[in-house]
């Protein structure tokens, strides 16, 4: 009974995805216009898209910008949230500045640095970059805010240098928050590849689907849909599973994560 | 915190942001980079107060502004109601929460397409797309709110007679608010940027549109001050919200 129930709150996911595509499937069949496809027709668009090379490479491109946006953005946000959160002075600092960021959407930025950088990748690296810092700098923050001073009296007893205590001490206790701004971060990195590329409209996987739209393949404009959405939900499932590796001994406070543009 | 603490908080607050506007300045004026690409601060700040004063701007702010009230009122409705219903009842929990697992790390802004086709290019797509943005954490913090009710309220006001039915408007809810409100703040920023998005992606009007026109046209003036007006935007929703939580929860033991 217990493993039957297990089984079923493990597929609990993929069902509701087959619910979904199933809900599609029924709302297709009953609006019956050109422009909303199937569930069916668009699964079957897919392989088409990946098999072509020229997409494939395209998504690829995509998505190496993407691990680089997010791995310079995360290296780069979790010493300054670090620091934030263990010192008042660089808190208030940055904070105010980081509220006026806050609300730019950072893909609306695309146009001008495509005007300093060119339409490279370098351009497009940087606005991936810019979405995935303020999480990350944010849950940072709030994780070293919490840290239990007396561990760190502790530490200072002990004789810990200031960079000790912070690598040896603060880093550890803010991890579960860190990870979890990291895994908002990764959803807001594939969120803001795809957006710049549907306003740059250069190359990618953005630019595939508002190509397809323009020239009317519905079926392609869907079946890219179900690839990214499938990206997003794969991608935070392993960083989850990563995550639950890391930080065993933390219950995780969200386990859903808060996604947005 | 004392009145000193607090302004000096504020003053170094500031410095960073006169630093950046400082080296904006500078980096034009000493001539590294041509006003074509950066103009100087004061010329956007100029732009910015002008277009501010001129009937059309105004039009495209509350374009913007009646997208982004219409798709977060949404989200707001949505989300506390089936937050609420999931967080009291474990059949529609059991049915809602591997649908919001899927759901959730979807990237939305890949919906826009879909949404385009279905409801057309004008208001609702984008007001549903702003919808489906801030629908999330608004349901997740309500959800998660309204489970950590203690349970000594609910059994004490069972015990001073509340009717069953009425303990989720009575008990559950009011305990859930501070939750809920951190919820539509992140939902509130985000439908500011999401709303940008739509608008830059394709439409007629709004902030949005104003900097794909620029863009196009080259004038580096013309769109930073898109970009600054929903940043300010941004901040006086922000602080408005937080008038409202501080209004809500006076009597809150500590927020």
């Amino acid at each position: 009974m217990m493993s039957g129930r297990a089984l079923l709150s493990r597929s609990a996911p993929w069902l509701a995805c087959l619910g979904l595509l199933g809900v599609w499937q029924i709302g297709a069949l009953v609006l019956n216009t050109d422009s909303f496809p199937t569930a069916w027709e668009a699964v079957r668009a897919i392989p088409s898209i990946l098999g072509d090379k020229e997409s494939l490479i395209n998504i690829l491109a995509s998505l190496r910008r993407m691990a680089i946006g997010f791995g310079v953005g995360v290296m780069f946000s979790i010493p300054l949230g670090l620091m934030m959160g263990r010192s008042r002075g660089v808190a208030s600092f940055f904070n105010p500045l980081l509220m006026v960021i806050y609300p730019v959407p950072k893909a609306a930025l695309m146009p001008i640095i495509m005007l300093w950088l060119g339409v490279g990748d370098v351009a497009k690296t940087l606005v991936i970059f810019l979405g995935v810092s303020l999480p990350v700098i944010y849950h940072s923050f709030q994780g070293a805010k919490a840290v239990e001073e007396k561990m760190l009296w502790s530490g200072a007893a002990m004789g810990l240098s200031a960079a000790q205590r912070m690598i040896r001490i603060v880093l550890p206790a803010a991890l579960p928050e860190i990870l979890t701004g990291c895994r908002t971060g990764l959803v807001l990195a594939l969120i803001t590849m795809v957006t710049s590329e549907m306003i740059a409209r250069q190359s990618g996987a953005g630019n595939i689907l508002f190509n397809a739209l323009d020239m009317g393949q519905y079926d392609t404009v869907y079946a890219m849909i179900i690839i990214i959405g499938a990206m997003g939900i794969g991608l935070d499932a392993a960083f989850e599973k990563m995550r639950g590796r890391l930080v065993k001994w933390s219950e995780p406070g969200f386990d859903i994560p808060l996604s947005f543009a | 915190m004392n009145l000193r603490a607090a302004t000096t908080d504020v003053l170094l607050g500031i410095v960073p942001i006169a630093l950046l506007i400082a080296l904006w300045q500078a980096i034009s004026s000493f001539g590294y980079a041509p006003p074509a690409l950066l103009p100087p601060p004061g010329i956007v700040f100029l732009r910015l107060v002008q277009q501010l004063l001129t009937s059309t701007f105004q039009q495209e702010i509350a374009a913007t502004l009646f997208r982004l009230f219409a798709g977060f009122s949404i989200a707001v409705i949505l989300g506390v109601t089936i937050g609420l219903a999931a967080a009291a009842s474990p059949a529609i929990n059991a049915v809602v929460r591997p649908i919001v697992r899927v759901l959730a790390p979807l990237p939305k802004v890949a919906l826009y397409p879909a949404l385009l086709l279905l409801l057309g290019f004008g208001h609702q797509s984008k007001i549903m797309l702003v919808a489906a943005d801030a629908l999330f954490p608004i349901l997740l913090s309500t959800y998660y709110g309204a489970s950590m009710v203690e349970q000594k309220l609910i059994w004490s006001a069972m015990a001073a007679g509340t009717p069953r039915g009425q303990i989720l408007f009575k008990v559950v809810l009011p305990a859930a608010v501070p939750s809920i409100l951190t919820g539509c703040r992140i939902g509130l920023v985000i439908s500011c940027i999401v709303v940008f998005l739509a608008e830059m992606i394709t439409s007629t009007d709004g902030l949005g549109h104003v900097l794909v026109t620029a863009a196009r046209t080259f004038q580096a003036v013309d769109m930073f001050v898109p970009l600054i007006t929903i940043s300010l935007l941004g901040l006086i929703l922000n602080g408005l919200l937080e008038g409202l939580r501080t209004y809500l929860l006076r009597g809150f033991p500590e927020v």
